[in-house]
């Protein structure tokens, strides 16, 4: 417990000098407008994108319930997961492509860049499931030719 | 008609959602928050150094892999922190308990201190990766607005640690339904998803995004750094830039421009007059606050020669003083352990060539361990403090 009290303690103390920065150094204004940034983060991740995951998931899931469908189910979830996380990453960098600050803000084809990401994690998730579905199909048809046990 | 029931915390019926793997992935997520605030630290202070602290001039990359692991962890964190926020989702609609008691105000104390510490965290992720963008959308000081946030992230996060100090230390080691499919529900049985499966899978992800950006950092990985807003070797020179000559209000100089060193002896040289000064080469790096560097071979005077030869008494420090109009960076200051190190030069010329306008034509500093934004550029005097 007394280790408990000391970390809520300092926690206190070290969340009241960052405040206390923020009060110092940022500008009335700028101090009123930041609780709508503050907030717009958590409705972002709350009502957007963990939402967005979780249909996904779900969705993800209910398909994963057809037959064999379970062996592939990881590949496919994997490849939803990275092309949406490395969308989400790309979207500033899309957005702002060519309005760098300087020519070596930015320098990238970002669009070209993206596709080709998205392309090789799709590939890489779409190798996966061929493998796996294949391994699991030669399983089947070696156990149903009376090879026991698929040896 | 009668609108659906908002979800409670029992609508969510992947085990997942377990305390063990909230301790697992919260665990990844709070070294990289703290690699990403100590490093943070470390560059503040350098920009901003309080008497106390003394910085060393070595090692000389120091400040390159700082601030390339302090972009990293901190990019690396989102897909950390979206996992984290997924595991313990049901917890938001918890009830809220009533009531009102003791016990109600403490959970309430504690949700406070969890929705400051969310927002308080994705916004500081979100800020710092546009800031690598150099994109500013946000109505408030980004710089002063990221230092305060990450104190109030830490404080948070102390207590969050001091709230939930017995799950963690229940669920801190292995059990053995990490590796086996839960049985006591569906979806893992027919998903195949256990525990291992989901850490290895947000492993995966935040390996893919750091791979996918270390490059403006790591030259060699440059290529396939599509998600970093920099490649290193982009640029006049081979050489990234942040604040261009046009930018800062300057166009070049004339025939009669001068150098000037105002210390105990007034030193003024022609451009001409600087190259015929001894030169020296240093390979250093330019290592920027936004994250990216590159390394580069500088020509040019030692700052220590030019204290010698202006009678400076060992330990001086140095004002440099641009000819760029405008920012916050038109003077910088350089102290002692730095302009004595026989790395820091007045350099004159880059990778083999005269100084490009946008790295600081006629000369610039270049020192050690230092963040880009103090090696000053377009310098045309330096002031001894003593």
């Amino acid at each position: 417990m007394k280790t408990r009290i000391a970390l809520a303690a300092t926690g206190v103390v070290v969340g009241l000098w960052g405040l206390w920065l923020m009060l110092d150094n940022v500008d009335l204004p700028a101090l009123i407008r930041l609780p709508l940034w503050l907030g717009g983060a958590v409705l972002a991740d709350d009502f957007f994108l963990v939402p967005l995951t979780l249909v996904v998931g779900w969705l993800v899931t209910r398909w994963s319930l057809g037959p064999d469908r379970h062996r592939t189910v990881t590949a496919v979830r994997t490849t939803f997961l990275y092309v949406g996380l490395t969308t989400l990453i790309a979207i500033p960098l899309l957005l702002r492509q060519g309005q760098g600050a300087n020519p070596t803000v930015l320098p990238r084809d970002y669009l070209r860049d993206w596709l080709l990401l998205e392309a090789t994690i799709i590939a890489g998730g779409l190798t996966v499931f061929l493998l796996q579905r294949s391994r699991f199909t030669l399983r089947k048809s070696r156990a149903s030719s009376g090879d026991i046990g698929g040896r | 008609m009668k609108l659906p029931a908002p979800p409670t915390e029992k609508s969510f019926p992947s085990p997942l959602h377990h305390p063990r793997v909230a301790t697992v992935i919260g665990r990844w997520l709070g070294l990289a928050v703290a690699i990403c605030f100590l490093t943070g630290l470390f560059s503040h202070f350098q920009q901003d150094t309080p008497g106390w602290l003394y910085i060393p001039s070595r090692p000389a990359s120091l400040y390159r892999i700082t601030q390339g692991v302090h972009v990293l962890s901190g990019t690396v964190a989102i897909p950390l922190l979206l996992a984290k926020l997924w595991t313990v989702y049901p917890k938001l609609f918890a009830k809220l308990p009533w009531p009102p008691s003791r016990q109600a105000l403490t959970t309430a104390l504690e949700r406070l201190s969890i929705l400051v510490l969310v927002s308080a965290m994705a916004l500081e992720l979100f800020t710092g990766f546009l800031n690598t963008l150099q994109w500013y959308p946000w109505p408030f000081p980004f710089r002063q607005t990221h230092y305060a946030l990450a104190w109030i992230i830490i404080g948070a996060l102390l207590v969050h640690l001091a709230v939930k100090l017995p799950l963690i230390r229940t669920y801190w080691r292995r059990t053995t339904a990490d590796r086996s499919p839960i049985v006591e529900s569906l979806p893992p049985a027919i998903t195949g998803l256990t525990r291992r499966g989901l850490f290895r899978t947000v492993a995966g992800a935040a390996t893919l995004v750091g791979i996918t950006s270390v490059g403006q950092s790591v030259p060699a990985l440059g290529p396939i750094a599509v998600l970093a807003p920099r490649k290193p070797n982009v640029g006049p020179q081979g050489l990234p830039i942040n604040r261009t000559a046009k930018d800062a209000g300057v166009t070049g100089i004339d025939a009669d421009w001068r150098f000037t060193v105002m210390g105990p002896r007034q030193l003024s040289y022609s451009l001409d007059e600087l190259r015929g000064l001894p030169q020296n080469r240093s390979d250093l790096p330019i290592a920027c606050v936004e994250g990216w560097s590159q390394g580069a071979r500088w020509e040019g005077i030692r700052i220590r020669d030019l204290l010698r030869l202006c009678g400076a008494p060992p330990g001086s420090r140095l004002r440099v003083v641009s000819m760029e109009k405008g920012g916050f960076y038109g003077t910088s200051e350089l102290p002692a352990e730095f302009a004595d190190d026989p790395l820091t030069l007045l350099a004159l010329r880059l990778n083999g060539n005269e100084l490009a306008l946008d790295h600081g034509f006629p000369a610039r500093i270049i020192a050690p361990n230092r963040p880009g934004v103090l090696q000053t550029k377009w310098v045309h005097r330096l002031e001894v403090i003593s």
